[in-house]
């Protein structure tokens, strides 16, 4: 409590200093969810405020956002920096430094080659991805030459995905043992120095003809390897431990008939897999290959959005959980009203392999300039899977949101 | 000599019959469409919707051209409403016949420039009245153009040519316009929907000139079904200021004004 005293004065020190040139833009919000299928149980009772700060002076540019999130269901306040970093400008180059969200890639919603800003998955995939993404303390260094950009970003500290509590209605189904487990968490994280520093590394061109991205990164593994050992008095010892992962990936967008197709693939090298093989202590090491091509079009003044994506282990075993390929398709498609004040919407994951289904229809009304009312629902079909799994949790729920 | 005074008086009756011909509809629109129109431009817009009760919606833009030959690239910030602050948008229009124009968006939200769909020419821009082929250089040859006659509007005398689309989908079944005979500007264009009633009409109130080069500042889109509009207004216009090549980039897109 002391240290969001401490942020917070500053942020107010800092903003009475600055305040004449200092841009404030932001929004409050406040969302209410409600499970359906338990009486109407309450999800999410969340009142946010997210404010960006944005001052420039010449070639220098410093931008914050802090925000502050009061969860009425356990009377909590929680006051972060989503995002805290300065730009220096210069001809050719710009030098980003700071904690701040770093997006690759053209994928929609999916993260093949968006890897670099970790993710926040507390309450799965179902806040706006803004919220989803960490914000990664990095130095990104971005060269230009005409339509192509040389992008290389180092992160000298290591940030895990952010998983659901154990007790959270979006924890993920746990692997079932056959004999009592127990946890190490000895290895748990990753050490606080230079040589656990991750790095990564984009040419990007944007044209008439198409727009591409080539990517390298050696990184950490967001999710740590759950390492079992088969102890003496017949009980597992579960391990987690974070392993590196290099890969390489590519992403296009091109126009084509008045459509957009998009494509990203990402290769990754020895990525740890669990297993069922306890002689290689529940985790084996395989190439896998994560893939997705994307279709955009307006048919008749609705946005249609299609995408497929593969997941592929290479040298596949059959005792690896996962499955050899895992599929899955996503649509989202969108229409405006009333001068754009009105807007429908549905966004849905299919998972192919599980026949689980997301769905998330969503309605939008601007009351006025940016002041907006959303209605909308995500309803889970399936019995397992991504999706599946959480098919007690379908929910409705309402945001009230003003930008300012 | 009697042969040549023949010859020369066949010349000038041919010269005196071709002079009175009358323009065409296709020469007419050829004419606005070749209007010099400056290297570059920067402007800041302001778009005022206002619906059937009055109520109003405010956009601000600040908006930045250059014609690079046979490419015109254009880019736009947003800036207010709150809720699209620091959006931009950017536009590749080619001069070819039947080459699509580029376009990407960038979300701050997002943190990544989209390419987009540029097959939604028929959609309106941010609400307002006007669709983006509206606001694009719509070139002559995608329509065939008649005159119809000629007419004078608030003291302008104007040619009214009606295009027909050739492309069978087209959002609007045909257009009427009032071209100001002097300057080539368009004074008012009426746009009807596939049923041929009329659905807007766009009206030019205000422009200004530097040295050849015309700029409308102040239009008005009036949709006549809805009883909905949208007022323009430019307002801090520059011409040929040399914007520099490096503004139309992803760089710039990402950075903001």
């Amino acid at each position: 409590m002391k240290r969001k005293n401490i942020i917070v004065f500053l942020l107010l020190t800092a903003t009475i200093m600055l305040n004449a040139q200092i841009i404030h833009h932001g929004f409050v919000r406040t969302y209410i969810g409600a499970l359906t299928d338990q009486d109407g149980e309450y999800s999410v009772l969340q009142n946010t405020f997210d404010w960006k700060l944005d001052y420039g002076k010449d070639d220098v540019a410093l931008y914050v956002n802090p925000v502050f999130d009061y969860n009425a269901l356990n009377n909590n306040l929680d006051i972060s920096l989503r995002q805290a970093y300065m730009d220096i400008y210069f001809d050719n180059f710009d030098l980003r430094i700071g904690k701040q969200q770093i997006i690759w890639g053209k994928a929609d919603g999916v993260f093949i080659t968006d890897v670099i800003s970790p993710r926040n998955l507390s309450e799965f995939i179902l806040p706006e991805f803004e919220e989803i993404r960490i914000g990664t303390n990095a130095v990104k260094f971005d060269y230009y030459m005409g339509n192509s950009t040389i992008e290389a970003v180092w992160m000298p500290t290591f940030q895990a995905t952010i998983t659901p509590d154990e007790n959270s209605i979006w924890s993920p189904k746990m692997m079932e043992f056959p004999m009592p487990v127990n946890f190490d968490y000895s290895k748990a994280s990753v050490e606080q120095k230079l040589s656990e520093s991750e790095i990564a590394l984009k040419y990007s061109y944007l044209g008439s003809a198409i727009d591409f991205e080539l990517m390298a990164a050696y990184m950490w593994d967001d999710n740590p390897a759950m390492h079992i050992f088969l102890q003496p008095d017949s009980t597992l010892l579960i391990k987690p431990e974070f392993h590196r992962l290099p890969l390489v990936g590519a992403s296009f967008g091109k126009s084509f008939l008045g459509a957009v197709i998009r494509e990203e693939a990402a290769y990754y090298f020895n990525k740890r897999f669990a297993t069922e093989d306890l002689t290689f202590n529940g985790v084996k090491d395989k190439d896998y290959l994560h893939y997705l091509v994307g279709y955009d079009h307006n048919w008749f003044g609705v946005n249609v959005s299609l995408q497929f994506i593969q997941e592929y282990i290479l040298d596949y075993e059959n005792d690896i959980r996962n499955e050899e390929f895992s599929n899955t398709a996503t649509l989202l498609s969108s229409k405006t009203f009333l001068n754009e004040t009105l807007e429908l919407s549905l966004l849905a994951y299919y998972g192919i392999n599980n026949e689980d289904l997301l769905l998330r229809p969503k309605s939008s009304y601007d009351l006025s300039d940016g002041f907006n009312l959303i209605l909308g629902s995500d309803i889970f079909l399936g019995e397992e899977g991504n999706f599946g799994q959480y098919n007690n949790n379908d929910m409705v729920y309402v945001k009230v949101r003003y930008d300012f | 000599m009697k042969k040549i005074i023949i010859i020369l008086l066949a010349l000038l009756v041919a010269g005196i019959v071709l002079s009175a011909q009358e323009i065409t509809g296709l020469q007419i629109v050829e004419n606005v469409y070749n209007r010099p129109t400056g290297n570059d431009q920067t402007a800041d817009l302001t778009m005022s919707l206002v619906n059937s009760r009055g109520d109003e919606r405010v956009r601000i833009i600040s908006q930045f051209l250059k014609d690079f030959g046979d490419l015109e690239k254009k880019i736009m910030f947003f800036v207010s409403p709150a809720d699209v602050y620091n959006t931009s948008f950017m536009n590749w229009s080619y001069d070819e016949v039947g080459k699509d124009d580029d376009q990407w968006i960038y979300l701050p939200a997002m943190k990544r420039v989209k390419r987009i769909s540029s097959d939604s020419k028929s959609d309106y821009f941010m609400g307002s009245d006007f669709t983006y082929d509206d606001l694009g250089d719509r070139h002559p040859s995608a329509d065939v153009h008649k005159l119809l006659r000629e007419e004078e509007i608030d003291g302008e005398m104007c040619y009214v040519v009606e295009s027909n689309p050739k492309e069978e989908e087209y959002i609007y079944s045909k257009t009427i316009t009032w071209i100001m005979k002097d300057n080539w500007i368009g004074k008012k264009k009426e746009f009807y929907d596939e049923d041929d009633e009329l659905l807007k009409t766009l009206t030019v109130k205000e422009s200004v000139t530097f040295d050849e080069v015309i700029i409308i500042t102040l239009s008005q889109m009036h949709n006549v079904q809805s009883d909905h509009k949208t007022i323009m207004k430019l307002e801090n216009v520059e011409i040929d200021t040399g914007v520099a090549d490096n503004k139309f980039t992803e760089r710039m897109m990402k950075r903001g004004m």
